[in-house]
């Protein structure tokens, strides 16, 4: 009984430092097709429409509702006595800070994300990798880095346009559908306002974008054969690319937070 | 590559960049015009940073554009104020707290009336700021805790020693007492009235006439008086003339009574009279020869 416990242990470890440390070759396979500057900076800037423009109408839709929510929940949970323009304040804080940048990523982990697993994932299962390779083109330079870069430029854009529109969404939502004015909430939104809660909320774009990029194309570089070996690592990617996210999150506020306060 | 990409991204990139920094300017300055400088100067620890608004008497004209720390205790604080506004003489800059959450603002009081106005790159007065939400809290824990000793030592006193029953027995008392007040008061107003009517029925009986005549007698006896003084007067004068004369004058009476060697004389004339008288009656034929024939 303890001898099989400690195997399931041992094997569960070396499972674990096994994943994390075939990431870190994958990583420093990108790091090196960094040499290939005739392969990948084509590809990024393509890499960057399909992240990050393509993405743009459905970034503002989902920051649009998350930001009208906010502020409408944010004004009927406030206590008698509590001055109005404690809604914009809040509104800001939960939209800049924590919901902008995380639900950007979360969203654009199952619309980039699987997308990315799935491409390169097809590419490996009909050999198209291997046709790369064969044709002295470095997969990684041609794959993975453009992809890379795509998601560390464009993800805190896409997310300094979420905050905007949820920001915008706020207000309106406030205006027409509460009895917050414009004036209150103009001000609640410059209580106590510092640039680098933009700059926080910009280093966790850019953390998302690279978790969403890095994993979610090795989970595709590494796909078996068949359709169902590409569905089980898109599959296997997303689930993966949340929880980094939420690590990434809870990390980075854990290092940045004392600095946010105003 | 499609060089509609390129332009896609870079637009979306350009966008993105200028949406970021003037939001990020707007929300910080309260505006994106740069405005001009004035200057402030308040002590350390009044929690100050940049962005934080400026206010002319409520109205947003502003914003803290820089926070320098001087060695002598202060802060030397730069306010960008809005072109479209100026700030009149004699206005006084505090600080204040910006809501609830623990921001702060600077507050500009101008003086009614005023119209002149303070140059660019001026230095505004500083004057008496408001009480910060930690300073009212403090006070509001203090005070609470000062009512919550007098509730204690009120329930002491009044509950735990009986001090209610002793205000309802001394009420119960000062109720009797001012009824026997009153009961007295009425009494005497009724003797009041009984002895306003008497004196009232004793003047109406006055006989004027008999007044009068009373009146003229009294002159008369005054007058009467005064005559008898006036003689009196006269009389103590000349009896003060004589005495003066008799006391100091050169007549016998004089003598009589200031000369010793008269009284001495005359005191051994009276002793020689009662010798003779005594011998008299001793030796009467020695005196009296009586012959009838």
């Amino acid at each position: 009984m303890l001898e099989a416990t400690w195997r399931a242990l041992h094997g569960a470890v070396c499972t674990t430092l096994s994943s994390v440390g075939v990431y870190g070759y994958y990583l420093r396979d990108i790091v090196r097709s960094a040499r290939e500057t005739d392969t990948w900076p084509r590809e990024t800037i393509r890499q960057m429409r399909v992240i990050g423009v393509e993405s743009v109408i459905l970034t503002i839709i989902v920051a649009a509702f998350l930001g009208g929510v906010t502020a409408f929940q944010t004004r009927f949970q406030l206590f008698p006595g509590v001055q109005v323009s404690a809604v914009g304040l809040i509104s800001r804080q939960s939209i800049v800070l924590e919901l902008g940048p995380l639900l950007t990523a979360l969203v654009l982990t199952g619309r980039v994300g699987a997308r990315m697993t799935a491409e390169i994932g097809t590419m490996r299962v009909t050999e198209q990798i291997d046709a790369l390779e064969t044709l002295a083109y470095d997969p990684v330079a041609f794959l993975s880095l453009p992809r890379l870069l795509a998601a560390l430029v464009m993800l805190p854009a896409l997310t300094m346009l979420a905050n905007t529109a949820a920001l915008v969404s706020a207000w309106l939502t406030l205006i027409f559908a509460t009895d917050v004015r414009t004036i209150d909430y103009v001000e609640g939104l410059r209580i106590a306002f510092t640039p680098f809660q933009v700059v926080y909320s910009l280093i966790k774009a850019t953390c998302f974008g690279g978790a969403i990029a890095f994993v979610c194309s090795y989970q595709g570089y590494i796909a078996k054969a068949g359709a169902e070996g590409v569905g089980q690592a898109t599959a296997k990617a997303v689930v993966i690319t949340s929880v980094a996210i939420l690590t990434l999150d809870a990390i980075v506020a854990a290092i940045f937070a004392p600095f946010v306060q105003a | 590559m499609k060089r509609r990409d390129e332009v896609l991204v870079g637009l979306m990139l350009i966008f993105t960049v200028v949406v970021g920094i003037a939001g990020t300017v707007w929300l910080a300055r309260g505006g994106l015009s740069s405005g001009y400088p004035m200057y402030a100067l308040f002590p350390w620890g009044a929690g100050l940073k940049n962005g934080q608004p400026v206010l002319l008497a409520g109205v947003n004209i502003g914003f803290v554009s820089k926070v320098e720390l001087v060695p002598n205790g202060t802060l030397l604080v730069t306010l960008a104020v809005n072109k479209e506004y100026q700030i009149p003489t004699g206005t006084t800059a505090s600080v204040e707290p910006n809501g609830i959450f623990g921001d702060q603002l600077i507050a500009l009081s101008p003086q009614l009336s005023v119209t002149t106005y303070m140059p660019e790159r001026d230095t505004i007065p500083t004057g008496r700021g408001a009480a910060t939400t930690g300073q009212v809290l403090s006070k509001a824990d203090s005070v609470a805790a000062e009512v919550q000793t007098i509730v204690a030592a009120v329930r002491d006193e009044f509950v735990t020693d009986g001090g209610i029953a002793e205000i309802r027995r001394a009420i119960a008392e000062l109720s009797a007492l001012t009824s026997q007040l009153g009961t007295i008061a009425a009494t005497q107003s009724r003797e009041l009235t009984t002895t306003q009517q008497q004196l009232r029925s004793t003047l109406a009986a006055v006989d004027s006439s008999v007044v009068d005549s009373t009146l003229r007698a009294f002159r008369t006896s005054s007058a009467n008086l005064a005559q008898l003084t006036s003689d009196l007067e006269k009389t103590r004068a000349q009896v003060s003339s004589i005495l003066f004369k008799v006391d100091s004058g050169p007549g016998t009476a004089a003598k009589l009574l200031n000369d010793p060697a008269v009284y001495a004389r005359v005191d051994s004339l009276l002793l020689r009279l009662d010798l003779l008288v005594a011998d008299v009656k001793a030796n009467p034929r020695r005196y009296i020869n009586l012959r009838v024939f």
